[in-house]
């Protein structure tokens, strides 16, 4: 450990998953306790700031009472020549991780909600002050984002100044907030693509926007930007928007380029704002399915979570099945929780205007992001387990859908049959066996004949015509 | 589904296409292919279908023999002398003569899983009918049967699609076997490669096997909350009657809880299990109670706690009955396959044959029926046990030391012991009155009792060891999560994005036997330092309960303090042998999953797909059997590494990669058809390792794949460097073998690992889509 030989216990990803019980704790740092806690990040110019500087405005560690709980506010400061306010999100997070580098230091959660709790077995070995702690993380930022050129890290644990810190923390978190959720498409000219899961899905690519998570849920725009910028060589690449092809849609010339070119020509055009035509492809881990449901011309969707099948007698097993492996599949869009929180969210098809069924636990976490006038309109388990049931829910309610289905009986036709194509596989097969004797438009009479097969396979139609 | 011997007949007939008159139709077989998924290019493999593939690997990882005798005394020719490289009146050499060997032990234990399964799905259909659905995890499961569908192609709905899966494995088990005839196969890797196809063989068996009693006996469906059983001889109620099963095949245990539960007698009665038969029983009745592992029958046998020992098949003492008698406790074999030399009394009134138990008039009996199995076993189990009063064998502890004083110190019982166990010693601690010593051979010993048939004074060494460990007997109560069977797709999905992102670094396999070198506390650090660094750990079977048998700081058995989900840091006990089919089956459902790969006879393409990508690694820290030679060859032509402990030296060979050999580590890159050096991802395909420290290093290193993202591949490195520094206590050498790009090396650890890679003269390389099989580079579509 020659990076951290000055640290008195060990520093690495080995203890990441560490969890410290409370018998175990010597000291507890915010936590469900605490009412008042933050860490926060701040991009500052470089003569702001002192690189390496660890301050600690308050008692340090070996000061705090053995078992008792302290409050603890984490600021982390910030410059660089290419560093904007825009990546304080990604650099704030990264707190998280490499605290729990350290052995018997376990950090949970993020922003207003941090809970730390340091061993008591680490503190014997010496890690009885922030200095320490500090040093982790200032090591860590430098050598893991170059873009970093200064970084100073303040602890504070006097009450009286994290009284004070509060508030200016929390209007920060939201102004962040505001403002990447204000972020358009349109408004940026790069956007960022991602092949960490070829790995496993080859011809899987995920194209991320500023409204758009990765499918996974767990990278946005801001982090795609800051994995490009640190290892432009990795997976997590910049792509350049391009040309505006289809505004509504949501297609731009530089990602069918992109996507071309990472999928070796097995996708080369891509809308994201619709489910239908080209959808966005996925792998296999996306964290919910939307679904197109023929019989109402509207929208399912499903999470990972969801036990039991959804309105249409399908689990989401046999969905997620129908999007995965890179391809485009018509009415089938695997997607993150987040991306229903996007204005952008199936907007070519409709957006909520269009979904009609949902898990309630799903429905409750993007509750607030769902038009007020749509909220009550879209089904749960709870008022819909099967189409009849949905039907009637959607009229009863008077769902926006309705009104499509005479408008649109084309295109409800259509799906249907495709459906029902699934269905033909089912029908029993024996009347095939009349097929040998249409052969070539000649009149074929068996007379006391004797056929004799030792094995016959009998597939459905539907297999010769796509083969 | 499909049907056999169809006849039809038509008198006459008009269409408009042509007049039929008498026309007599015989069909041998229908076969309802309305499975729309493509068929794949090897349904039902032969022999030498995927010869291939097992080349490809057999060529990187090359056998390595470690003759267990230089003889070979098959035929009347022999013996024959192989050494220095002689070869037999045959013609086979040591290499060959070492892997047919390999072939034949592979050969038996897929013979033993599929006869199960055979066993099992007769009597099941006979119970239940051909069209009972299978369902092995309701809605959650999409792929029921992964093993059968990549190997034969066959989609299997109902028990009656299980027939047709079995004839073929039949078939294939028959082929290979065939080809260790004397004057059939002649080159070393051709016999591996049969004993590959063995263990595809023997996957799709125990397959078989378990989703069939997964669906009718109606066991947890891929359920992460399967219940915590009571387990440890401990937890056993000596006040009430007990019968024990040993075994593997459920079938005569149903037979005995069903009765008990008909006769209101659940609760005033124990069933226990030794064995992977414990397990299922516990999947069918979770009040029943596991025991242990095979290894202790001898103890609980002549401790007196069973009452009535029942016997299925595989893996019992073949003496059992001799032991049984000893204690007065009466043997019903319920097997064909294990007829143990009794009268059949299949047809004989059950009150008939209780009675001559009880009497004393049998002391053991056949019975094929399991109905009649269970309402003999328990009615003799209630009558016998007031008569009984758990009568036992186990000598005093002043009787051990006036006994030891007559060893002779001849050291033949430590020579005979497997585990080399200081018995003499012990033995003469005893004479002076000390039992410590004695006490602490308990943990480590597996109730061979070899050293009682070494002993030239025939003292009942092993008895002495159970006695002097009486108190820790006593004491084994624990927990042990109820076999949960398959994984759900779901599950899988979940894990993917942290597999992905190295969050999850491996998923570690700890299944077999428990021939273990000292003890099972070796495969419960093992599954607990992988489980809490996150790991997937995956158990089955005798290791199973050894996981259990052990408590942390707060009293908490591994399966009480990790869930029991297909997670980071869970700790999943898929269930008996049978289950273990479950574990190759969540590898293939990965491939289908996410890369939407076809599964259905397409076993080449999923094996490489498995190989390359997912950081799997099996462990079978006390294999012993034919059968666990058998699961390991699944493994091996799946491409997943396996490790055994100490006594799987005695497998007789190793397959082992050339970490030294960089033309051995190419593969092509399907994205541009080039070929990428990976470095040896993974490097072994079968190695014996001696301790558990040596494991945990090598498994560490194991779970690396080409296909690794940075992230992943940092992570593997943080824990393989971790275990390294801590068991061999400095940096492995062989790093810059594995770092392709710097984000690779961790970023705590850079300093040092900079220091190798410049010492080695490492050079940056690219992250390949990988594939061994040129057929699977990518065409660039226009």
């Amino acid at each position: 450990m020659s990076m951290f030989k000055d640290i008195p216990v060990d520093v690495g990803v080995i203890y990441e998953g560490e969890r410290i019980r409370r018998n175990d704790m010597q000291v507890e740092l915010g936590g469900p306790t605490m009412k008042e806690k933050f860490e926060l990040a701040k991009v500052r110019t470089p003569d702001e700031i002192e690189d390496g500087k660890v301050i600690i405005i308050g008692p340090d560690i070996k000061d705090l009472k053995e078992g008792g709980a302290y409050p603890l506010g984490i600021l982390v400061e910030a410059a660089g020549k290419t560093l904007d306010q825009g990546l304080e999100g990604v650099i704030e997070r990264r707190i998280h991780g490499y605290m729990n580098y350290i052995e018997g230091f376990m950090h949970l959660n993020q922003r207003y909600d941090i809970w730390i709790r340091l061993g008591k077995k680490s503190f014997q070995k010496g890690l009885n002050s922030f200095e320490y702690i500090g040093k982790v993380l200032y090591r860590l930022f430098k050598s893991e984002l170059p873009i970093i050129e200064k970084v100073q890290i303040t602890f504070i644990t006097d009450p009286a100044k994290i009284k004070e810190m509060y508030p200016v923390a929390l209007q920060e978190y939201e102004a962040r907030d505001a403002k990447a959720r204000g972020l358009k498409d349109e408004e940026v000219d790069k956007f960022y693509g991602c092949v960490l899961c070829q790995s496993f899905a080859p011809s899987h690519v995920c194209v991320i926007t500023p409204q758009r998570y990765s499918n996974c849920g767990a990278i946005s725009w801001f982090d795609g930007r800051a994995s490009a910028s640190i290892d432009p060589k990795g997976p997590v690449f910049e792509i350049e928007r391009g040309e505006v092809l289809n505004a509504e849609k949501g297609e731009f010339a530089g990602v069918n380029e992109a996507v071309k070119k990472r999928t070796l020509g097995e996708v080369n055009q891509v809308w994201f704002y619709t489910a239908f035509d080209h959808p966005h492809t996925s792998c296999g881990c996306f964290e919910a399915v939307a679904f197109y449901i023929p019989e109402v011309d509207g929208f399912g969707v499903v999470n990972r979570s969801f036990k039991g099948t959804t309105v249409n007698g399908l689990p989401f097993s046999t969905l997620a099945d129908s999007t995965a492996g890179g391809r485009q599949i018509d009415g089938f869009h695997g997607m993150s929780i987040e991306y229903m929180r996007s204005k952008k969210f199936l907007s070519a098809d409709g957006g909520w205007n269009r979904v009609v069924w949902l898990p309630k636990e799903v429905k409750e976490r993007v509750k607030d992001f769902i038009p007020a006038d749509i909220v009550d309109k879209i089904a749960t388990e709870e008022n819909a387990q099967n189409i009849d049931a949905l039907k009637a829910f959607l009229k009863e309610k008077n769902h926006p859908v309705v009104a499509r289905w005479t408008a649109e009986a084309p295109a409800a036709e259509e799906a249907g049959a495709e459906a029902k194509e699934e269905e033909g596989a089912m029908v029993p097969v024996a009347t095939a066996a009349t097929l040998p004797i249409m052969a070539g438009g000649f009149k074929i009479i068996l007379k006391d004949a004797k056929i004799y097969a030792k094995k016959v396979i009998v597939r459905s139609m539907k297999d010769e015509k796509k083969s | 589904m499909t049907s056999k011997n169809v006849h039809m007949k038509i008198g006459e007939m008009k269409t408009s296409t042509g007049l039929v008159k008498n026309l007599e139709l015989s069909i041998g077989k229908i076969v309802d292919d309305s499975w729309t998924e493509p068929m794949g290019p090897t349904p039902m493999p032969s022999i030498s279908t995927l010869r291939d593939w097992d080349m490809k690997l057999l060529n990187k990882y090359k056998p390595f023999y470690m003759p267990d005798c230089d003889l070979c005394c098959l035929c009347t020719f022999g013996k024959c002398d192989l050494t220095a490289g002689k070869r037999g009146a045959c013609g086979l050499d040591i290499a060959a003569q070492s892997s047919r060997i390999v072939l034949i032990a592979a050969s038996i234990g897929a013979a033993t899983h599929t006869a199960h399964a055979r066993h099992m799905v007769d009597h099941l259909i006979e119970k239940y009918g051909r069209n009972f659905p299978l369902d092995v995890g309701g809605l959650n499961i999409k792929v029921e049967a992964p093993v059968t569908r990549l190997v034969t192609g066959i989609r299997p709905e109902n028990l009656g699609d299980l027939d047709e899966v079995l004839e073929y494995c039949e078939t294939q088990i028959t082929h290979c076997l065939s080809a260790a005839h004397t004057g059939q196969e002649g080159s070393n890797l051709d016999f591996e490669s049969k004993a590959f196809h063995a263990g595809r063989i023997d996957q799709v068996g125990m397959e078989v096997a378990d989703i069939a009693q997964v669906s009718a006996l109606d066991f947890p469906k891929a359920d992460p909350e399967a219940p915590l059983i009571e387990m440890g001889i401990g937890t056993v109620d000596t006040s009430k009657p007990v019968i024990m099963c040993i075994g593997h095949n459920v079938v005569p245990s149903v037979g005995i809880i069903d009765y008990m539960k008909e006769s209101k007698l659940d609760g005033k009665m124990e069933v226990v299990g030794l064995c992977c038969t414990a397990f299922d029983n516990t999947r069918y009745y979770d009040r029943a109670k596991i025991v242990g592992p095979i290894s202790w029958q001898l103890r609980f046998v002549r401790g007196g706690f069973a009452d009535v020992v029942v016997l299925d098949e595989q893996c019992i003492r073949t003496d059992i009955f001799n032991e049984a008698e000893r204690v007065r406790a009466p043997v019903i074999a319920a097997s064909e396959k294990n007829c143990m030399g009794f009268k059949n009394r299949t047809n004989d009134p059950a009150d008939e044959i209780v009675a001559d138990l009880v009497s004393g008039k049998a002391t053991g009996v056949l019975i094929l029926d399991p109905e009649k199995v269970g309402e003999v076993a328990v009615k003799v189990a209630k009558q016998i046990a007031p008569i009984r009063k758990k009568y036992r064998v186990l000598p005093t502890i002043e009787e051990i030391i006036a006994l030891a004083k007559t060893c002779r110190q001849c050291n033949l019982c430590q020579r005979s012991c497997p585990q080399d166990l200081q018995i003499p010693a012990a033995l003469k601690a005893a004479a002076e009155g000390n039992l410590a010593p004695l006490t602490d051979l308990y943990e480590s010993c597996i109730g061979c009792g070899r050293c009682e048939e070494a002993c030239p004074v025939k003292l009942q060494i092993h008895s002495y060891i159970v006695k002097a460990g009486e108190k820790f007997m006593i004491e084994e109560t624990n927990f042990c999560r109820s076999g949960r069977g398959a994984v759900q797709d779901v599950e899988i999905r979940n894990v993917g994005s942290p597999i992905v992102l190295g969050e999850i670094p491996g998923i570690l396999a700890v299944v077999g036997c428990s021939n273990y070198p000292k003890g099972g506390k070796d495969v419960y650090d093992i599954c607990r330092e992988f489980a809490s660094r996150r790991y997937i750990v995956v158990t089955s079977g005798c290791s199973a309960m050894s996981a259990g048998s052990y408590k942390n700081s707060e009293g908490k058995t591994l399966y009480e303090e990790f869930p029991g989900g297909f997670e980071a840091g869970g700790v999943l006990n898929v269930g008996s042998c049978v289950a273990n089919s479950h574990i190759a089956g969540a590898a293939i459902k990965v491939a289908n999953i996410f890369a939407k790969r076809n599964l259905r006879g397409n076993y080449e393409e999923i094996a490489d797909y498995i190989h390359n990508r997912l950081g799997a690694v099996g462990l079978a820290w006390g294999a012993y059997s034919q059968k666990a030679a058998s699961i390991a060859a699944g493994f091996w032509s799946l491409g997943v590494p396996v490790l055994v402990g100490p006594h799987g030296s005695k497998y007789r060979r190793m397959l082992l990669g050339r970490a030294d050999k960089p033309e051995n580590w190419e593969v092509y890159d399907a994205r541009t058809g080039d070929k990428v050096n990976v470095g040896p991802a993974p490097e072994h395909l079968f190695q014996t390792v001696e301790t558990p420290q040596e494991a945990m290093v090598q498994i560490a290193k194991l779970c690396i794949r080409p296909n690794d993202t940075w992230k992943g591949r940092s992570i593997k490195l943080s824990h393989y460097i971790d275990l390294h520094k801590r068991h061999y206590g400095c940096m492995p050498q062989d790093l810059h073998l594995f770092v392709r790009t710097m984000a690779d090396v961790p970023m705590t650890m850079k300093d040092e690992v900079t220091k190798i890679l410049e010492a080695k003269g490492w050079k940056e390389t690219v992250i390949p889509d990988p594939t061994l099989l040129p057929r699977m580079i990518r065409k660039k579509k226009e």
